[in-house]
């Protein structure tokens, strides 16, 4: 909820310092709450660092309406006007790969999947989702076990390019083909454990949802549509 | 023909850090028909996954024919220890029967004439002669296992390795392993089987090697593996013996691992003319 | 009481129907065994007891199977998931793969039967008290041991609170400790009445929990009744199944020509 609104809020808010401050208290303060300032600043960078850069030289270098002129290189010339909008523009990439990234560390997958199926998604989408993160290791395990099966049988993993090529059918073809026999099965499992039933189930586990989180849910709402109407009315 | 043998050989899993092999020492001649039992865990699979190159020792050698294996690959390797997998879904990939049994020897080298007498034999060594031209996944589970067998003897290795050959299978297909076996044996080359089925061990093999968390608890022919004496040692990894080895330590009859055993041990002390 | 009354049922796609005429009662408390080679229709017959076949599975079936003595045919799967439960060989594909913990796993059927909360904890704890894993039941199931996933996936069935189970060679992956876990687990829950249809290869293993035993052929039955005397028919090898230790050892001494007293002082000893 706070990674959305965030982001929304990013977008909207003019200037350079808006962005700013929105990141210090949206991101950071919770980020420190957390413990996991360092993490955070450290994902945060890494995902943002690429756009970030072709941000800033794009616009230093390139910005249409730029006419001061701050210094050159060759016939290329960095303005002011550039700069600053680069500077809003990260400010705002900095304020959303912060929220996002704040989201991903706190969230376990689980439990936002059970979460959304309390609210009201389908189980069997649910399911899906969550089984589709579980099958990853095994699936992983098992076509390392059909690699050492077929080495073992003289399939040449180590040599040149030509032969790994024909190596893919060997490899590829029992992850495939028993793939397609595990779901099978899987169902019929799943099946006698009345997946197919329609309607909801009952969910065990209801994560932690405080009095000071829901009002903080609906501050965050409230404010979406506040502050546009702010922006618009000029105060902003 | 050639020896294999293991010189304080370690093995750990980097993820785990689990001691999977803790220092196995082993030395197993030509045309030895040997069989290793234990728990699941008890590291018998990386033992044999060492024999072929698939898994390098942490610590220590393994030697083939009293060369170290450890600059040789996989796939030369292949040429001398053939090992079957427990699971065929694991390297089932050719669309017919036969397809599936060329793979291994062909990426060997085999051709034309040769090939298809490797092929031949193997597919009648394991009873699916008359299957050739049949998709794989038709064939039940049981005859997919033997499936991997012959997939694997057509290889004509000197030493053959058999994961759990008879798990799964009825009455004739464990008749099929065994004369699979004693075919291989006669023939001069070394069999060495993981396997869960006591009985099995004990009849069809020279040598049993006892292994629990990554070590050899015990070496030697079913009748010492099986008698009295061995018996903490393999019921401490839940193994239990034979019924003929029961039955025969509670006659009084000394080792007697094999209903054969049994019977010849009791004709022994029957009173009256011989 | 599960009745499978002259069931004839043929797979898609087929040429031949892998059961024919087949009938077989599962009564309260009861533990019956279905062996025979390969192929011979162990795994069609658990499929059909269990519904699977042909609602899952397609293909056709002929005859009727009752369950006390109302026919089946009309209810759905996930109906009929509560009245009969069934486990297969492989342990790690009955897994929902959703499941951090073995308490979820297991509750995983009566979540999905949308039973209140408390009827769900009701009879996850039950069930894990059934088969005494309760020091399981914070652990995640993907990393125990095949026995063990083995004993969780009959927990998961448990828990929808069957009134009969069928298992399909449940201890075929399984090493000695694990097949142990099982038999015992099997055993206990016959004790405590419930009627158990159990397709297996190991013959001493269904010598020592069945009642009755039943020997399939080419997907008739070639035999059936009390456990001790099935296993212990002469026919069972040309059938394809090999019989308890205890069996052979006993006809192995007959045929070599040992004197009755041995014989008898052989079967003593192996009791």
């Amino acid at each position: 909820m706070l990674a959305a609104v965030t982001t929304v809020l990013a977008v909207w808010l003019g200037g350079i310092w808006g962005p700013a401050v929105l990141a210090g208290i949206a991101v950071l303060l919770p980020a420190v709450a957390g413990r996991m300032l360092g993490r955070l600043l450290r994902t945060s960078l890494l995902l943002s660092l690429p756009i970030a850069i072709s941000v800033l030289v794009v616009n230093l270098f390139f910005y249409p309406a730029g006419q001061q002129i701050l210094f050159q290189l060759g016939p290329i010339r960095g303005t002011t006007e550039g700069l600053s909008f680069a500077l809003e523009t990260l400010a705002r990439i900095g304020a959303i790969s912060g929220a996002i990234t704040l989201f991903y560390l706190t969230t376990s997958p689980s439990e936002l999947v059970l979460d959304l199926e309390r609210r009201g998604v389908s189980p069997r989408v649910a399911f899906v989702a969550l089984a589709s993160v579980q099958t990853v290791p095994a699936m992983v395990e098992r076509a390392a076990t059909i690699t050492a099966a077929q080495r073992a049988r003289g399939l040449d993993t180590e040599g040149s390019i030509w032969r790994r090529v024909r190596g893919v059918l060997p490899l590829a073809g029992p992850v495939l083909l028993g793939s397609v026999a595990q779901v099978e099965e899987r169902t019929m499992a799943l099946e006698s454990r009345a997946f197919t039933r329609p309607g909801r189930r009952t969910l065990l586990w209801q994560p932690p949802d405080s009095l000071p989180q829901r009002i903080a849910r609906w501050l965050l709402l409230i404010l979406v549509p506040a502050l546009f109407v702010a922006r618009i009315a000029g105060w902003l | 023909m050639p020896s294999l043998a293991l010189e304080s050989v370690a093995h750990v899993y980097a993820r785990g850090n689990v001691r999977a092999l803790d220092g196995v020492s082993l030395h197993i001649e030509a045309g030895e028909r040997l069989a290793i039992v234990g728990q699941n865990g008890s590291g018998k699979t990386t033992l044999v996954r060492h024999l072929d190159g698939l898994l390098r020792p942490s610590a220590g050698r393994v030697l083939l024919d009293g060369t170290d294996v450890a600059k040789r690959t996989v796939a030369q390797l292949a040429h001398s220890v053939g090992l079957v997998f427990q699971d065929p879904e694991s390297q089932i990939f050719a669309g017919s029967v036969r397809a599936e049994v060329e793979f291994g020897p062909r990426n060997l080298g085999m051709r034309a004439a040769a090939l298809r007498a490797a092929v031949d034999e193997a597919l009648s060594a394991v009873g699916l002669a008359g299957d050739e031209r049949t998709n794989p996944y038709d064939l039940g589970s049981a005859r997919q296992k033997l499936l991997a067998l012959a997939s694997v003897l057509a290889m004509q290795t000197p030493v053959l390795v058999l994961d759990e050959p008879t798990t799964g299978q009825d009455l004739r297909g464990v008749a099929t392993v065994r004369a699979v076996i004693e075919a291989a044996h006669a023939a001069g080359r070394t069999v060495i089987a993981i396997s869960h089925d006591m009985e099995f061990v004990a009849s069809a093999f020279d040598r049993v090697l006892v292994m629990r968390a990554g070590r050899l608890i015990l070496d030697g022919p079913p009748a010492s593996v099986f008698a009295e004496p061995a018996w903490e040692a393999l019921r401490s990894t839940y193994l239990e013996p034979t019924l003929a080895a029961r039955a025969g330590a509670r006659l009084g009859l000394g080792a007697t691992p094999t209903d054969a055993a049994l019977i010849a041990a009791l004709r022994g002390s029957e009173p009256g003319p011989a | 009481m599960l009745t499978i009354e002259s069931v004839t049922y043929r797979y898609a796609g087929a040429p031949r129907p892998s059961l024919y005429d087949v009938s077989i009662d599962l009564g309260k408390g009861e533990v019956v065994g279905v062996v025979g080679a390969s192929e011979a229709g162990k795994t069609t017959l658990c499929l059909v007891a269990s519904g699977l076949a042909p609602r899952t599975v397609g293909g056709v079936l002929d005859g009727r199977i009752l369950l006390d003595g109302a026919e089946t045919a009309p209810l759905a799967m996930h109906q009929l998931a509560e009245r009969v439960g069934i486990v297969f060989a492989s342990p790690a594909t009955q897994l929902s793969g959703v499941a951090g913990t073995v308490y979820e796993e297991i509750a995983f059927g009566p979540m999905n039967l949308g039973l209140p909360r408390a009827e769900v904890i009701a009879r996850t704890e039950g069930a894990l008290a059934a088969l005494g894993i309760e020091d399981l039941a914070a652990r995640d199931p993907s990393r125990l041991s095949g026995g063990q996933q083995q004993l969780v996936a009959i927990g998961g069935l448990l828990a929808m609170r069957p009134t009969h189970l069928v298992l399909d060679e449940p201890t075929a992956q399984l090493d000695p400790a694990g097949t142990r876990l099982v038999a015992d687990a099997l055993a206990r829950l016959a004790a405590g009445g419930a009627s158990i249809l159990v397709a297996e290869h190991k013959t001493d293993l269904l010598a020592a929990i069945c009642t009755r035993v039943v020997v399939l052929e080419a997907g008739r039955i070639a035999l059936a009744g009390p456990a001790a005397e099935v296993l212990s028919d002469p026919r069972l090898p040309e059938l394809g199944v090999a019989a308890p230790s205890f069996v052979r050892l006993r006809r192995a001494a007959t045929a070599a020509g040992l004197a009755k007293a041995a014989v008898v002082r052989l079967a003593e000893a192996v009791r």
